[in-house]
């Protein structure tokens, strides 16, 4: 337990230096796919497999398939991932910040890093995971009106922003 | 832009900062923030403009920054004290990082170098609407948390109104100068916030009066730089008699509107026992003065060698109403000797 563990962190730390070191986007969606198998693994682990089943659905199932679309789409004919000289240097400086950060923060090895569930007032329960979406529907009122109209309002102002020709904003006119 | 679009998105404008004016939960803070985000991107991007886009962009990239890292902020204060109000934040870190999250927000030096830029690539009514609408949700919470370190924001209101004004001598563009001036005036405000709230506010309601008269009477006369504004004396002699005034007022010369939050502030800051920052402050508000006097000069003190396109017509024709420009111009100039009633309207 405690080696899978270790692989699903190192896997974690790894993945999120293969994005912040700038590769090309087909290898930062490869790493974020690591980031977040590894880190939803985690997650369930210890018990939150409600926002991890719904992290792969949405977030990898549809937000990255469709940014790897668009990726696919503009194809690039230098594609840069860790073999070239600059990003593998930048990774590299990644891991000694992560190195140096842990030597740093590991000066107090008594504290608690890592804690799990929740209470919340007067709501003591064990079931947290799919409680909160159950209020928001609830008891939410008018707070689940607004969240339901920003979901709205990114789709208008995404499509506004993307219409083509001349109503359009990314195409110069 | 379709005309439900226009309604959808300054609608939502209103929400947003309705929703965190009204919220103690950071997450619906958060919410109401983003929302005014989302909404202006597609005022901003009207244009279509290459320039206008690359506006949009910073200014998506510097939102979404300030507002990921007030989440975080708030999560750890969640995790660290239990609890997610916003008037009950009890611990440093996180207090330190949403106050400079929020200047991010709100372009206080150091992080302001992306605001007169983005001014830049906006149409007058757009910008008018990023310098003072976007202006009140940070504002509001930052006046909500509790005091945190009394260093960092007497730095980021002294550094924003020296930036302010240093940044703006060399600027030949309107926009970039309004931009520069938001900088300086936004630096008074933070600077008294933990001392005197209510004349935080009293500083924000002159100075959103002031920049709105400004925004209204360069795109009345469609001037966008100097050269522009040089000539447009031939359009409306009343406007051309009273922008000097209202440049002076934001300059902060008595006997006008823009002298009061400053003697207040002043006045606070002596009282604190910080006169030496009091008095630096005073000499970095010259700098900005330069400038509004350039600009005066344009317009009305002087009249500059540039060929006039037309001259002023025997009756002169109002392209477009100026009712509400006539408000903001008399409020401007004449709100000093109420001083007392419009003090008393702030104290809370």
């Amino acid at each position: 337990m405690k080696y899978l563990l270790f692989l699903l962190l190192f896997l974690l730390i790894l993945g999120v230096v293969g994005v912040a070191s700038n590769p090309s986007p087909g290898f930062a969606a490869l790493s974020l796919v690591m980031v977040a198998g590894s880190g939803c693994s985690l997650l369930a682990g210890q018990g939150g497999y409600f926002l991890a089943l719904i992290l792969f659905l949405i977030y990898l199932g549809g937000m990255l398939v469709v940014f790897a679309y668009s990726v696919a789409f503009t194809g690039s004919d230098y594609v840069e991932g860790w073999g070239t000289r600059r990003i593998s240097l930048a990774a590299a400086g990644y891991l000694l910040l992560v190195w140096g950060g842990g030597v740093i923060l590991s000066t107090n090895l008594n504290e608690e890093f890592w804690t799990v569930g929740a209470s919340f007032g007067e709501f003591m329960f064990l079931e947290y995971n799919l409680v909160g979406v159950a209020h928001l529907y609830m008891g939410g009122g008018w707070l689940l009106v607004a969240g339901a109209w920003a979901l709205l309002l990114v789709l208008l102002a995404v499509l506004e922003l993307v219409r083509g020709a001349s109503r359009g904003a990314v195409r110069v006119v | 832009m379709s005309p439900y679009m226009l309604i959808i998105l300054i609608f939502t404008l209103g929400l947003g900062t309705l929703i965190t004016l009204s919220s103690s939960h950071w997450l619906i803070a958060w919410m109401g923030l983003e929302l005014n985000t989302f909404a202006i991107l597609p005022l901003m991007a009207q244009q279509h403009s290459p320039r206008a886009m690359e506006a949009t962009i910073k200014y998506f990239i510097i939102q979404t920054t300030a507002a990921t890292m007030l989440l975080f902020a708030s999560v750890s204060n969640a995790w660290l004290s239990g609890q997610w109000e916003i008037q009950q934040m009890s611990h440093p870190t996180p207090l330190a990082l949403i106050t400079i999250a929020l200047a991010l927000k709100l372009g206080l030096a150091p992080m302001h170098a992306w605001f007169p830029e983005v001014l830049q690539g906006l149409n007058f009514s757009t910008g008018l609407i990023l310098s003072t609408w976007q202006k009140l949700a940070p504002f509001s919470l930052l006046l909500q948390i509790p005091p945190t370190s009394s260093f960092l924001l007497i730095t980021l209101g002294f550094i924003s109104v020296l930036m302010g004004g240093w940044g703006g001598l060399n600027q030949t563009q309107l926009r970039k100068i309004l931009g520069y001036s938001s900088i300086a005036h936004l630096g008074w405000m933070i600077l008294i916030m933990q001392y005197a709230p209510p004349l935080t506010l009293l500083a924000l309601t002159v100075y959103i009066v002031l920049t709105s008269s400004m925004f209204l009477t360069f795109l009345y006369n469609q001037a966008t730089n100097i050269n522009s504004l040089a000539i447009s004396w031939t359009k409306t002699p009343m406007l051309t008699a009273l922008t000097p005034l209202v440049l002076l007022s934001l300059g902060g010369l008595p006997p006008l509107t823009g002298f009061l939050p400053k003697w207040a502030i002043l006045q606070e800051l002596t009282k604190q026992g910080l006169t030496p920052v009091a008095a630096l402050t005073a000499l970095s508000a010259l700098l900005s003065l330069y400038f509004y006097l350039r600009l005066s000069y344009a317009t009305a003190l002087t009249t500059p060698p540039n060929n006039l396109p037309a001259t002023l017509p025997w009756r002169i024709i109002f392209k477009q109403p100026t009712t509400f420009l006539a408000v903001l111009i008399t409020m401007s100039l004449s709100l000093l000797p109420l001083s007392p009633s419009v003090m008393a309207f702030f104290t809370f």
